[in-house]
């Protein structure tokens, strides 16, 4: 099963890249035969417009969610369409700072142990029941029950305690002060206890029919075909201005841009390529769709096996630092869309530590820095060596185009210094559990979330180190677990960010892994939604899709079929 | 002819027991498994509540224990819950206690595939037999070379960019046919003309695509059966005692020249379960090609085994049929089955 489950990947991949290079023949291919946009439709749709309420946004997805909690989903895709439908305490602003969205406010005790969250009054759920801490407690209780299988569990198994004294306030109590306590509550669905008490939710019907309190509630779902949405009339944030949203399933993205390009669907998620290249040299796509870019949620390194030599070794680390040229990753394989980084935070928002600069691209240095540590060219072969034995290295990472591109321009430069690697591609559940689960690597390259918390003590903490766990490159530093420990515990945003920087600092100093880049999120969508704000704020293009609205006169014409009508 | 019969049908058992036990152990072979998709790797997860997963799925057992509960399960029929699309039934559609319905996977992405399939094989044989009758009887002058050309022409082209230059050519710059999916958006509000219209756009260009991809063998096959026929000494009998042309090809050559041609239907039905995951992934189609590509990718081992199983199963019968209909079409293989 494996070689087959190889075989096909292996086979899809390629046809992946035919089917980019087909589409862009097609494109070429019929340039002339555009359906430009006349001046008067042309001139409508630049108009400005007063907001409005009504209309259909129409996007796709790639994959279909599994169900709609997503507290057992878990994925992505569920994701996206749940958080439309349910509501959770907190959320982030679109500059990435807390504020409450269920809760009017929340209190932590003098010894950083409790927080106390105080519910907004008449909260509705959208079957006209109400909203109550009572709600907030039995979500709680579902997420940590040991019969539920959600992969977010652990945040809210440190709580000790749960109480709700009164209808509107819900309070948790920690062992100990734990700070990314108030992310963790920014990230849980707040779910209808009436509804769910006493079923098993792995295999309710609720998770295709929800019932919810936000902006939107569930109309219909097609199985593998859409997902629709309609304006939820007892919302507890106002209302939203589009009456519908309709999510396509369309799992290839060429079909995906083929949809956009016939306005079958408002928007979709972009590849550089498509971003750069395909639109910009499209005038009839140019006039009617209007380009974005966000800050990305991740971020791609090389990490090493620091356990084996000669890694463990900070000269050399720093020395293949040095040796790769950043600019060139981002401009080869992201087209100039994506920046680097010297932090595992989001550039701009608070956690990010605006003094650090990241390593430039330096040969001379790196080559001073391996002669520090013993690596001398003794056979004149172009490779260094130490010990007799000469310097090289495989490069492993998954399947994925951009690291693939990206480990080829490392080699090069690695090659220029006198360091021979080599790239190696392996499917995903093959790479985990051969190689990253039994610490069999020697360079990786792959990628971690920006997350919005600061706290990383899974991934940079000595103790999180066992067989799938996140610090599987082996990283042990005293400073730094300390600088976790403490940043764990402490609620003060303010003495939290000096935490955070002195770690951003000590670990980009220590040089555990190389920071390539962090790509931007691209995505195209038509002009005739207004409504979005241009250049994105660091909460991204979507933070207030509530907001967006959809002119009369530029709604799409529905020829004499009705329209899927609002409530 | 019966005895035969339940023969064959008690063979299929064992011969099941055999897939089933093969499948799952290379299934196992594969490393990883739903714990370990691309999502889990994230560091809000924690290895707890991953290897807590494991054992729900009795995943942390040795394979031998895990494919004897499944056997175990399989003599009620009993295909399990997928892993990955939150418990659904792998097969067949649940009730839980309120009288909501959960409908199987299988159960919805087999009649799709079934009826994507079934069309664009009745288009290829309707037009591969004409084709292949008259590139045999016009054999080596342009009729059959211009066949033969057009048929390796659509053999050689890659469906998947076919597909996208038909999508992008009818449906993106001549808006005469949908691009992707099955429905409309506003399906729902079309009258029954409406709701057959569209649902028949949707299909055109999945079912067209593999008809003409598939066209260069069965037009082959039937133009080869001809010329076989043709040497035969009961078409020169025919010929020599002044048949008609006409009868010659169409009542005496015709008829013995498609007999292997249910071997080839035969052998298509794993094809027509399996579907493609190439076209249905570019189509948006949530058929079966689609459904076991995902299960693998993502190791939901209860829907590998059950479209495995069901696949197998599907197949066997279909192989039975066939022969049923080779043996009620050709009277030599009927006398044998029947001494048998």
């Amino acid at each position: 099963m494996k070689n087959l489950a190889f075989l096909i990947n292996q086979f899809l991949k390629r046809n992946a890249k035919y089917r980019v290079i087909a589409t862009c023949l097609v494109l070429s291919a019929c340039g002339d035969s555009s359906q430009e946009l006349s001046a008067q439709a042309l001139s409508n749709l630049n108009k400005s417009y007063p907001s409005q309420s009504g209309g259909t946004l129409l996007d796709a997805t790639i994959g279909e969610p599994s169900g709609l909690i997503y507290m057992v989903a878990g994925e992505s895709a569920a994701g996206a369409i749940s958080s439309n439908i349910f509501n959770k305490l907190l959320k982030y602003d679109k500059n990435l700072d807390l504020e409450g969205e269920l809760v009017e406010g929340w209190q932590v005790s003098s010894d950083q142990k409790t927080i106390t969250f105080k519910l907004k009054p008449n909260l509705k759920w959208s079957d006209g029941k109400p909203l109550t801490s009572a709600d907030v407690l039995w979500t709680w209780q579902a997420v940590t029950d040991e019969k539920t299988r959600s992969p977010y569990a652990s945040d809210f198994q440190l709580v000790k305690k749960a109480e709700t004294p009164d209808a509107l306030t819900f309070s948790v109590t920690y062992d100990q002060a734990y700070a990314p306590a108030l992310d963790s509550w920014a990230g849980l669905q707040i779910l209808p206890k009436h509804l769910l008490q006493g079923q098993d939710l792995h295999t309710t019907a609720f998770a295709r029919k929800p019932v919810g309190s936000n902006y939107y509630k569930l109309d219909s779902w097609a199985n593998g075909e859409n997902i629709k949405l309609s304006r939820n009339p007892s919302s507890v944030l106002g209302q939203a201005k589009i009456d519908n949203l309709v999510t396509r399933i369309i799992p290839d993205s060429s079909a995906q841009f083929l949809e956009l390009m016939a306005d079958n669907i408002d928007s979709m998620g972009l590849d550089p390529i498509k971003y750069v290249r395909i639109i910009p040299a499209r005038p009839e796509l140019k006039q009617k769709l209007a380009l974005y870019k966000e800050l990305g949620n991740s971020y791609t390194y090389m990490g090493f096996n620091l356990k084996r030599k000669p890694y463990d070794d900070v000269r050399v680390r720093k020395a293949i630092n040095y040796a790769i040229d950043k600019q060139e990753i981002i401009d080869g394989v992201y087209l100039g869309l994506g920046i680097d980084i010297a932090s595992p935070y989001k550039p701009g928002t608070r956690w990010s530590n605006p003094d650090l600069k990241p390593y430039p691209y330096d040969p001379k240095k790196a080559k001073v820095l391996l002669k520090e540590a013993g690596f001398t060219d003794i056979d004149g072969d172009g490779v260094l060596e130490r010990d007799g034995k000469p310097f090289s290295f495989e490069i492993l990472t998954n399947q994925n185009k951009e690291r693939e591109k990206s480990a080829v321009l490392i080699q090069r430069r690695l090659k220029n210094v006198g360091i021979q690697a080599n790239v190696r591609a392996i499917e995903w559940a093959s790479f985990i559990s051969r190689f990253i689960k039994t610490g069999d690597f020697d360079v990786v390259i792959l990628g971690w979330g920006l997350g919005l918390d600061p706290d990383q003590f899974n991934i940079w903490h000595s103790s999180q180190q066992a067989p799938g766990q996140f610090n599987f490159i082996g990283y042990n530093n005293p400073s730094i677990d300390k600088l976790l420990e403490q940043g764990r515990t402490e609620l003060n945003p303010d003495k939290r960010q000096k935490i955070y920087h002195e770690f951003a600092r000590v670990l980009l100093e220590d040089s555990p892994i190389v920071y390539l880049s962090a790509g931007y999120g691209l995505s195209a969508i038509h002009k005739r939604v207004k409504g979005i704000e241009n250049p994105a704020p660091p909460a991204g293009v979507g933070w207030n899709t509530y907001d967006w609205y959809i002119p009369e006169p530029l709604r799409r014409p529905v020829s004499g079929r009705t329209e899927i009508s609002a409530n | 002819m019966l005895k035969y019969l339940i023969k064959r049908v008690l063979w299929m058992i064992p011969l099941l027991i055999g897939i089933s036990l093969i499948s799952f152990f290379i299934m196992h072979l594969a490393p990883g498994d739903i714990t370990n998709n691309e999502a889990s790797f994230n560091p809000k997860t924690s290895e707890e509540s991953r290897q807590k997963l494991r054992e729900l799925y009795n995943l942390d057992k040795p394979v031998i224990v895990q494919y004897g509960l499944w056997l175990k399960r399989m003599t009620t029929l009993d295909f399990g819950n997928s892993f990955a699309s939150h418990q659904k039934p792998v097969f067949w559609q649940t009730r839980d206690k309120d009288g909501n319905v959960t409908k199987g996977m299988i159960q919805e992405a087999l009649p799709i595939t079934l009826m994507i399939n079934v069309l664009g094989l009745i288009i290829t044989l309707t037009l591969a037999i004409p084709l292949g009758i008259i590139a045999a009887r016009k054999y080596g002058f342009w009729q059959d070379k211009s066949i033969t050309l057009f048929n390796f022409i659509g053999f050689s082209i890659p469906g998947f960019w076919l597909s996208l230059l038909l999508m992008y050519w009818l449906g993106v710059v001549n808006n005469w046919l949908p691009i992707s999916g099955l429905h409309s958006i506003n399906y729902d509000t079309f009258d029954t003309w409406g709701k057959v219209k569209d649902s028949l756009s949707h299909l055109f260009l999945p079912v067209i695509i593999p008809s003409i991809t598939g066209l260069a063998g069965i037009t082959l096959f039937v133009k080869n059966g001809m010329l076989d026929v043709f040497h035969q000494d009961y078409i020169t009998t025919a010929r020599a005692k002044g048949l008609s042309e006409h009868q010659v090809v169409y009542t005496h050559a015709l008829r013995n020249a498609l007999l292997p041609l249910i071997t080839i239907v035969g052998l298509s039905i794993p094809g027509l379960i399996g579907g493609s995951v190439i076209a249905e992934t570019i189509f948006a189609i949530p058929g079966m090609g689609k459904l076991f590509f995902d299960a693998v990718m993502m190791r939901d081992f209860p829907v590998i085994m059950g479209i495995l199983t069901i696949g197998s199963a599907l197949t066997l019968i279909g192989n039975l049929i066939a022969d049923i209909a080779y043996a009620w079409a050709d009277p030599r293989v009927r006398r044998g089955v029947m001494r048998d």
